[in-house]
């Protein structure tokens, strides 16, 4: 009997892109060990040094740039392209949360959250579906949340972009679609690291209590969430364009 | 006889009036009884609307909505001379077509803007102390887009997408201010926009109207829609999102 991997990612060159969550570093580890080759790529350089240390892999690049200011994104998908060569995958991990009541949330604020959850991964989607850059089957995955389809408090701008990043998926896949490139999201809902960060700056308490309850599997940890975005990477999933998978442990029912 | 759905003596405020769903909305509210303010950047669209009308009562502004830090003055000027609100429509919406390979940053931070920038901005001003009275709705058109993808609209459809998003949210941070927010999602309807779409790929109207197999929707029939969620009918309505689409959603 010869062993088979449906998520062997043998091969592959994936860029991930925003590595400030705990996501990202079980996403590198768990990407590298199903074989393949990974570009980081992150404002923040010490952040990707660090990673590379503590993954301790050869097939790891990094590659540092503001990706938050949509004027640079062209020219550094191109040279990043050129160095590292064609794509096969492209994770969008990068983004912002943030909370503000409806009185607070002016142009500015919700603009800012736009920044941070759409427009680069538009931006980068463009630039990467171009002559060369990004291969027939290749895929497409961009991190979302549940407020994309569940109204809390002050979340309006964070929700908003998250749902708006969802439907540019939709749409996208439906465009790519001739060029057998999928597109999809994951939806997550209460993480380990969301907890204890909450857990953190609410002195010891846990804020949104009720919503905990609702998550009746418990918070999610970021070895499953990273699970479910290299299903989505691999070709295991080839037929799967235009979703969002949700990962909440049951909050949504 | 009773009829549930009144408006008299109430003030609705409507963007995007001058033509298609918006226009159709006016013109009902009108045979309802309502004051109508409407914004808009068709100037002659206004002034066609405007004299179709019935009462004295209405006005119109024209204004551009892409511009978002004069909205704050636009409705503390509106609300200190004709009071508050008792509903707010937004139709605003513009549905430019641009395949991925051009749409810059620019391009989807316009479409942004105008779609889903300026109604958050009218919510968070009209929502003011003083702005609206009590058992104020807020309606917005959001589109089937906004759930189900297609080729070259990304920008559109995540405008559409946030909105609704945020709808949710703000639905609950405003009940208890006695406010209700909605939207309707209505799939193609007969508006100028539509004719155009139909002159610039019929193939995509073919496929499209074989989902929507209440065939092609006119605007009175989302604005049916939208006057209900004005009305106290919905008083417990929020937060919610209703199709208006011949059945395209759920086929």
């Amino acid at each position: 009997m010869t062993d088979i991997n449906p998520m062997d990612l043998t091969g592959k060159n994936v860029m991930l892109v925003g590595t400030e969550s705990e996501t990202c570093e079980s996403l590198a580890r768990q990407l590298i060990s199903l074989g393949s080759k990974l570009v980081a790529v992150d404002p923040d350089k010490s952040k990707l040094e660090e990673l590379v240390r503590v993954t301790g892999s050869d097939n790891f690049s990094i590659y540092s740039f503001n990706i938050f200011d949509n004027a640079l994104i062209e020219n550094a998908i191109s040279d990043i392209s050129n160095t590292f060569g064609v794509f096969d995958g492209f994770v969008y991990c990068a983004g912002s949360g943030g909370v503000k009541p409806l009185s607070f949330t002016n142009n500015e604020f919700i603009a800012g959250m736009m920044n941070f959850n759409l427009y680069p991964f538009v931006e980068i989607v463009r630039c990467l579906n171009k002559k060369g850059r990004f291969s027939e089957g290749g895929s497409i995955v961009a991190l979302s949340s549940i407020s994309s389809i569940k109204g809390l408090k002050s979340k309006t701008a964070y929700s908003a972009s998250k749902a708006a990043l969802d439907a540019s998926v939709r749409c996208i896949a439906a465009e790519l679609g001739s060029k057998k490139i999928r597109v999809n999201s994951v939806m997550k809902g209460w993480t380990e690291s969301d907890m204890k960060r909450d857990f953190i700056s609410t002195n010891m308490e846990l804020s949104e209590e009720n919503d905990v309850r609702r998550q009746f599997l418990g918070p999610t940890s970021s070895h499953e969430l990273a699970n479910l975005i290299a299903f989505l990477l691999s070709d295991a999933t080839r037929t799967i364009t235009g979703t969002s998978i949700v990962i909440d442990g049951g909050y949504t029912l | 006889m009773i009829n549930p759905v009144e408006f008299k003596d109430k003030q609705i405020l409507l963007t995007g009036s001058a033509v298609g769903i918006g226009r159709a909305v006016a013109l009902l509210l009108n045979q309802m009884g309502a004051n109508i303010v409407m914004i808009d950047i068709d100037e002659p669209g206004l002034e066609k609307l405007s004299s179709e009308l019935k009462g004295e009562r209405h006005k119109s502004y024209c204004y551009d909505l892409k511009n978002l830090e004069g909205i704050e003055g636009l409705v503390s000027g509106i609300v200190s001379e004709k009071g508050p609100f008792d509903g707010f429509v937004h139709c605003v919406g513009i549905r430019s077509r641009r395949p991925l390979s051009m749409l810059k940053p620019s391009a989807v931070a316009d479409i942004m803007g105008v779609n889903f920038g300026s109604f958050i901005e009218l919510v968070r001003c009209t929502s003011k102390s003083n702005h609206f009275r009590p058992g104020y709705s807020i309606v917005g058109v959001s589109s089937v887009s906004a759930h189900a993808g297609s080729a070259s609209v990304t920008a559109y459809a995540a405008s559409k997408g946030a909105m609704e998003s945020a709808v949710r949210c703000i639905a609950k941070e405003m009940a208890n201010r006695k406010i209700r927010i909605n939207t309707v999602i209505p799939s193609q309807i007969n508006t100028p926009e539509y004719v155009k779409l139909r002159k610039n790929s019929p193939s995509e109207v073919e496929q499209l109207s074989e989902r929507q197999y209440l065939g092609l929707g006119e605007p009175i029939d989302v604005a049916n829609a939208i006057i209900f969620l004005l009305s106290d009918m919905s008083r417990f309505i929020t937060g919610s999102s209703i199709a208006v689409d011949g059945g395209f959603l759920a086929s």
